[in-house]
């Protein structure tokens, strides 16, 4: 992976954030995180001219967040010209098989459950490095 | 023949009996109908009365007639008798002889016309003396001048007895012509009143006829319209009550979204701390690791530095505090997917169909039969009847039932579970599973049905999950289960389904 590449995560638990990022870490992945703990600030974010200057991202996207859900922000980025070519992880907990579907037809690339029980959690999250570590992400405009 | 009528004349009288429109429609056309027969039968008195006054008038002029024509030949026979007796010419006696001869006919047919009549009988007879006389008279005159005796025929001539007789017998033939008219004329006058009688009974009929069969056409049209009426109501009140029913459907459809919606967030968002707890427990016990680590590299090379109590917080404090915390997050976790696996079973949409349910639970009782064989304990499936409901709910219903039934065997008796079913009045379809198992106190009989409450010994494996599934998913089935268990004797649940599962309309939530 590029360094080029930053991981915009959206997540409103600042634990799981944390949790998250620990084992991205210990996967040995070194790329910028830029965390929000809400819709709101994610979208400023991302819809601001700074991320066009950044180059290639992916987003890590929780569904449950407090002001908004994980699904608008989604369609958003995916109705975007110039967001729509960077993945999207959904990582949440719902492992509802609707929610599931709905995410993957409005254009999401992964969509993985967090698992309370925590070795798979940090297992999953070290498997998420590594596949973040060979994956290509395309350059945003 | 009147045991067959029975029934019949059992429902005409409690049809006279009950006070109805039919009644009163049916009286009233029985009422004409009893009319028209009285007209009728006054018609053909009249008429029959009418052909005996004919018969009457036509005897009274033949009466007349013949009473005229007896004077008449005796007038000829006179006449005869004079003309012999003044011409001694034989063809005026033959005049007189067959104008004889003619009267004893007609006075048979004189008899015959009169005969029993209290009036007309004695003049009858009287005239029959009358002409009997006058011929003897003649005859003597007649065979006195035969034998040249003129004298004394003229003499018996001259004596006037003949005119006396026959003025006589014009007086009674006068007499039965008066009282022959008399009858007439009272029999006419009684004919026409009687016709006008009919005739003014006949037109009162036929107006009473119009009124009966005009008030039941009223009848008729009220009823009808009474009828329609009602069916209008009817029509409307179901109309109000469809509307109602679906109403009523949508808030509960709508009440019952919301309350799986609200497991779906809770158990969710109930779950997103658990990921925190178990995670930094898991750092915690790492952290700890380290640190232990750290106090034997410590306790080898300054043990005068190690405190005991530091050391015993590290190895035996820390990893039971910690190893609570997981026990616990565990099972919290097994509490949260229990409800999401209940509130996701109830937004599953059903599917009814067509079960064997004889072959579905035989395949449940073989899928324990390892279980049941280690226990020595056997599951009797009878044959059962069919049903229409959804493959998937009823499968895990009757599953769970019995894994519970195998579960909760009690050791010191050969196990036995029993599955019946019969088919009940109303459309419903009753199902037994029935054990000899350790059974449940009576205090406990509602409550194992709650989410997470169990009964008894504690020494099986579970959530408190199972039954209350169970009827979770009977109830969405539209059906019920009941429990009859004894403590120490065994259990029974009752299942009760619809023969068919019937889905409201999608439709009707929209």
């Amino acid at each position: 992976m590029s360094h080029a590449v930053k991981i915009v995560m959206v997540e409103d638990d600042l634990g799981h954030a944390k949790l998250i990022e620990k084992n991205i870490r210990r996967a040995n992945i070194s790329n910028e995180i830029a965390h929000f703990a809400d819709g709101g600030a994610a979208m400023d974010y991302l819809f601001s001219e700074e991320v066009r200057l950044n180059g290639p991202m992916l987003i890590l996207l929780d569904l449950n967040l407090p002001d908004m859900s994980g699904t608008d922000i989604l369609i958003r980025v995916k109705a975007d010209e110039r967001l729509r070519r960077a993945p999207v992880v959904i990582l949440t907990t719902t492992d509802d098989k609707q929610e599931i579907q709905r995410c993957y037809d409005l254009g999401c690339n992964v969509y993985i459950t967090k698992p309370v029980d925590y070795e798979s959690f940090a297992g999953a999250i070290r498997q998420l490095g590594l596949f973040l570590s060979v994956m290509q992400a395309p350059d945003i405009e | 023949m009147i045991s067959a009528l029975r029934p019949t004349l059992l429902a005409f009288s409690q049809f006279v009996r009950t006070p109805t429109l039919g009644r009163r429609v049916a009286g009233l056309l029985a009422l004409a109908i009893a009319l028209l027969l009285v007209l009728n039968l006054a018609v053909f008195v009249l008429i029959q009365r009418t052909a005996d006054f004919n018969d009457t008038v036509e005897e009274a002029q033949q009466t007349r007639f013949v009473a005229r024509e007896v004077l008449t030949r005796l007038v000829d026979a006179e006449t005869g008798q004079r003309g012999y007796m003044l011409t001694g010419r034989l063809e005026y006696l033959s005049i007189h002889t067959e104008a004889i001869q003619r009267l004893p006919d007609l006075f048979e047919e004189l008899t015959g016309l009169t005969v029993g009549d209290p009036d007309l009988g004695p003049r009858v007879e009287h005239l029959r003396a009358l002409s009997d006389e006058r011929q003897i008279l003649m005859e003597r005159t007649i065979s006195l001048a035969r034998t040249g005796r003129f004298d004394e025929a003229v003499a018996l001539v001259r004596s006037g007895r003949g005119k006396v007789l026959m003025d006589a017998m014009r007086v009674e033939i006068a007499a039965i012509d008066e009282i022959q008219t008399t009858r007439l004329q009272f029999q006419t006058r009684q004919s026409e009143w009687a016709g006008n009688v009919t005739v003014i009974a006949n037109a009162f009929g036929g107006a009473v006829i119009l009124v009966l069969a005009g008030a039941s056409a009223w009848l008729i049209r009220r009823y009808i319209y009474e009828v329609q009426g009602a069916r209008d109501a009817l029509d409307r009140l179901n109309a109000g009550l469809e509307n109602q029913v679906r109403v009523r459907t949508f808030e509960l459809t709508r009440a019952n979204e919301e309350i799986q919606r609200f497991a779906y967030i809770v158990s969710h968002d109930l779950r997103a701390p658990l990921v925190n707890v178990m995670g930094y427990t898991a750092e915690l016990e790492q952290a700890g690791r380290i640190i232990d680590k750290q106090m034997t590299a410590v306790e080898t090379k300054a043990p005068k530095l190690v405190e005991q109590d530091a050391l015993t917080a590290v190895r035996e404090d820390v990893p039971e505090a910690i190893g609570f915390i997981r026990a616990s997050t565990e099972k919290m976790d097994r509490l949260i997917n229990a409800i999401l696996k209940l509130s996701r079973e109830g937004r599953r949409n059903l599917v009814p169909e067509p079960l064997d349910m004889t072959a579905m639970v035989r395949n449940i009782a073989d899928s324990v039969r390892h279980q049941t064989h280690a226990a020595g304990a056997e599951i009797v499936v009878e044959p059962l009847p069919g049903l229409e409901s959804d493959r998937l709910s009823v499968e895990q219903v009757l599953g769970n039932l019995i894994d519970n039934a195998v579960k909760y065997l009690d050791a010191s008796r050969p196990g036995r579970i029993v599955v019946t079913g019969e088919e009940t009045a109303g459309g419903w379809i009753v199902y037994r599973i029935a054990d000899n198992g350790r059974g449940i106190s009576d205090r406990d009989h509602e409550r194992i049905f709650e989410l997470f409450r169990r009964s008894g010994r504690q020494d099986r494996p579970g959530e408190g999950l199972g039954l209350a599934f169970v009827r979770n998913s009977v109830r969405r089935l539209g059906g019920d289960i009941t429990l009859e268990s004894e403590l120490g004797k065994g259990s029974t649940f009752i299942l009760k389904f619809p023969t068919r599962l019937i889905l409201p309309a999608a439709g009707d939530y929209a």
